[in-house]
């Protein structure tokens, strides 16, 4: 499926649309900047229509294809309100999200100062998160600028779906949107859409990534949000219900989101404290199991199997508590490990005094942490886990809940979709 | 008492009840031997508590510890010294992933009684001399992989004439090269001798497709045969009917449906499994399957998905005696196929994971991709 001007087409339309969109995106740039306040107003009756069940079948659809939970969708869909992009919009353009017009000191003359889209925007969306897509080109209109989507393969269809219906809410927004389910290996189609681009907004992996650079054009720029790696860093004092939220945030996400936490690290440098914290924490993990639907069969099984093969190993120290639905792995090192996803957590040891050191070769990837510990820890831990390098602190349970106006990997998304220009005011 | 000779002698290919005995003895002298000459392999079973004087009975056989094909990609282990190796092969992982296996004399002649006694059993032997089309490797001493060893030694079931590669070796490299294929199909199809095409299922699938596409219907010498192997893998998405790819056959090819004949095997467990007429695998007398748990490894009753554990005495290279591939099976009782064959039968239902480990195909795919 391929949305243009509007309308869903079928995908071999693609060529067609592709050749004439030199000349729609020419007539957009001459029609004038698109006003931030009608595509708020857009999303914002859009939120209404999905709280209003207006796309239960799509949303049936997402549930039933194990993508998003119905939580996830409420959440996802009340993100779109106009007192949350509101505040998205003014928290991240920051004073210039009104024109500023000042005298700077030592300066000749006064200046405008304002942000200006990039221009085309083509994003590139994965596929671990349905709706993401669509969330993307929302950033990209919310910054003025005109859209291509290219879909991610696992695509169930939402996406195109919430961008028809956006372009029907507010037919201002039909030249911003365009989006093509071409697969990343046709090469010439990702080629010229890429030539149309003034920015690349890229989801996905180091690979992912890569190949976007091959293919921008060297005028534009490269907007990567690749993968992260999320943690949850806990005290001996942590509480059971701390630890009850934490293993919400692990099963509620299945680990696969960057936000999710792949491992905990325990303050503490002996391994019977360990022992005893992965025997506390299994039960907990694996009663809250049951209020979440079992990994499907293969998915299961190749977690055995790696497992298993670990076992086998006799890998390092490490010893693996097994419980119903999920498993607590201790680790002898203190590095860092991916997780085998669905419910299997890797616990290590990483006393604070080692903490900064120990993370800093992931300083990169780091993206969330998860922090369990006793009133009085909570702010030096969290000052600790700043100079290591994550871009977010927050409880365990609320590792993975998205707010209003948060930055993106550390920045504010809308900025990078965005330049200032600076007038002079004769 | 060499226990194996006597497994890989025996005359009916499928008498599975009969030989039980017989296949545990050769199961515990199999294990015997790695444990005395493999270090890694003698280490597991002591950790997990097993001895080979332990394996008596057909249900001891669930003790013994099962090694995973990651297992294989992660470690060699070798029973043998290197230098009395006379064949060796890979798995066709990428990065890296790869499993190693050795086989020393013994292992290899008693592999080919068993090819023989199989493929004779299933009418695959014959003198009349075909021409054969490979959708699959071109034999390459840089190729070490065994699935295009196998594709290859099923070339010699009956006197080759002329012998088409749809991967071809050329510049250092495969290269996929359909167009060639169809030319030498074409040419065959006005010789009087029988086609037997041998490849992966995907390919042969896609090489039809293209046939059909192009309008190609050739009535092939009435004794022509597609054989396949090597599996869906990746190609799972794109997977077909088995009755699609047949009546495809029959269209394109004029080869009928009862001509048409599968295989199964892995370098971690070469034992061959060929599909009978109703194209099921049964399991014969050189190997048997356990299906277990997907979350406790525990074996399950016939008729239930889990994973498939594989044990063969046939290799004394590399401890192969009990391994767990990364499919998911089933388990089938052989009253459920209806062909007359007394023994189960397995039905590979997919691989495990989403992300899926890439084994086999996995080149193949590739240049498969890059082609399109």
């Amino acid at each position: 499926m391929i949305l243009s001007r509007g309308e869903i087409l079928p995908p071999e339309q693609s060529g067609a649309v592709l050749a004439k969109l030199p000349e729609w995106i020419a007539g957009t740039y001459a029609d004038g900047p698109l006003d931030p306040a009608c595509v708020i107003a857009a999303c914002d009756t859009l939120a209404k229509r999905i709280a209003a069940g207006d796309y239960e079948d799509a949303v049936r659809l997402v549930i039933a294809s194990g993508l998003a939970t119905r939580p996830q969708i409420d959440q996802a869909a009340a993100f779109f309100c106009r007192e949350n992009l509101e505040y998205k919009y003014r928290t991240e353009f920051g004073a210039e999200s009104f024109p500023v017009r000042e005298r700077p000191p030592g300066a000749p003359f006064a200046i405008e100062r304002r942000m200006a889209p990039l221009g085309v925007l083509l994003h590139i969306a994965a596929g671990n998160v349905d709706a993401l897509p669509a969330y993307s080109v929302i950033e990209g209109l919310l910054a003025g600028n005109i859209n291509l989507l290219k879909l991610p393969q696992a695509d169930a269809g939402l996406s195109v779906l919430l961008l028809a219906a956006l372009a029907e809410i507010e037919p201002r927004l039909i030249p911003y949107l365009y989006v093509f389910d071409t697969p990343s290996s046709d090469m010439e189609t990702m080629q010229r859409l890429a030539a149309f681009a003034d920015g690349i907004v890229v989801w996905g992996g180091d690979e992912a990534v890569a190949a976007v650079r091959q293919l921008a054009p060297l005028n534009a720029c490269v907007i990567e949000w690749g993968h992260k790696l999320s943690f949850a860093y806990a005290t001996l004092e942590a509480s059971d219900e701390a630890l009850a939220g934490l293993s919400r945030q692990i099963l509620s996400t299945r680990q696969l989101l960057c936000s999710s936490c792949q491992g905990v690290f325990l303050d503490t440098d002996r391994m019977e404290e360990l022992y005893q914290f992965c025997e506390r924490f299994l039960p907990i993990l694996d009663r809250e199991a049951q209020r979440y639907p079992l990994p499907d069969l293969g998915v299961q099984a190749q977690i055995t199997l790696l497992q298993y093969t670990e076992r086998l190993e006799a890998a390092a120290g490490k010893r693996l508590f097994s419980g119903s639905r999920t498993s607590v792995t201790a680790g002898a090192d203190c590095t860092f490990e991916l997780s085998l996803t669905y419910g299997n957590c890797g616990v290590k040891r990483l006393p604070r005094g080692r903490l900064a050191g120990a993370l800093r070769p992931y300083k990169s990837y780091l993206q969330t942490a998860g922090l369990l510990c006793g009133p009085a820890d909570w702010q030096p831990l969290c000052a600790l886990l700043r100079r290591a390098g994550v871009c977010r602190i927050r409880t365990g349970e609320h590792m993975s809940i998205p707010i209003a106006g948060e930055a993106h990997d550390g920045t504010f998304a809308l900025r990078r979709y965005a330049r200032i220009v600076e007038t002079e005011i004769p | 008492m060499n226990y194996r000779a006597k497994l890989f002698g025996w005359r009916d290919p499928y008498d599975l009840s009969g030989t039980d005995a017989l296949f545990v003895d050769a199961i515990r002298e199999n294990v015997f031997f790695h444990y005395q000459h493999c270090l890694e392999y003698r280490k597991i079973l002591t950790r997990e508590g097993v001895s080979p004087e332990q394996l008596q009975g057909i249900d001891d056989l669930r003790q013994l510890p099962v090694l995973p094909t990651l297992y294989f990609k992660r470690h060699t282990l070798f029973s043998i010294p290197e230098r009395r190796m006379v064949l060796r092969s890979t798995s066709s992982g990428t990065s890296g992933a790869m499993s190693r296996v050795g086989w020393e004399w013994q292992d290899c002649a008693h592999a080919l009684r068993m090819v023989l006694r199989i493929v004779r059993r299933h009418g695959l032997l014959s003198l009349t001399p075909v021409n054969y089309l490979v959708l699959g490797y071109q034999p390459h001493r840089s190729n070490q992989t065994a699935i295009s060893k196998t594709a290859f030694g099923f070339t010699f079931f009956a006197p080759g004439i002329r012998r088409a590669y749809a991967l071809r070796y050329q510049g250092g490299g495969y290269i996929l090269d359909l167009d060639g294929l169809k030319k030498a199909l074409l040419r065959y199809s006005r010789q009087p001798f029988p086609v037997r095409t041998m490849g992966f299922p995907a390919y042969t699938y896609f090489f039809l497709r293209e046939l059909q596409k192009e309008g190609v219907r050739l009535k092939l010498h009435p004794e022509s045969r597609v054989c396949m192997g090597g599996g869906w893998k990746q190609f799972y998405a794109e997977k077909i009917e088995k009755e699609e790819l047949y009546a495809l056959a029959e269209e394109v090819l004029g080869i009928p449906e009862s001509r048409c004949h599968e295989f199964f095997g892995a370098v971690e467990h070469p034992v061959l499994y060929a599909d009978c007429r109703r194209h099921h695998f049964h399991i014969p007398i050189y190997a048997r399957v356990m299906i277990r748990d997907v979350k406790t490894l525990q074996p399950l009753p016939m008729g239930e998905t889990g994973l498939v554990n594989l044990l063969t005495p046939l290799v004394r290279g590399v401890p192969l005696t009990s391994v767990m591939t990364d499919d998911l099976g089933i388990l089938h009782p052989a009253s459920s196929c209806g062909c007359g064959c007394p023994s189960p039968w397995l039905e590979i239902i997919g691989r495990v994971g989403l992300r899926g480990i890439t084994t086999c195909a996995a080149g193949a795919a590739e240049l498969l991709r890059g082609a399109k």
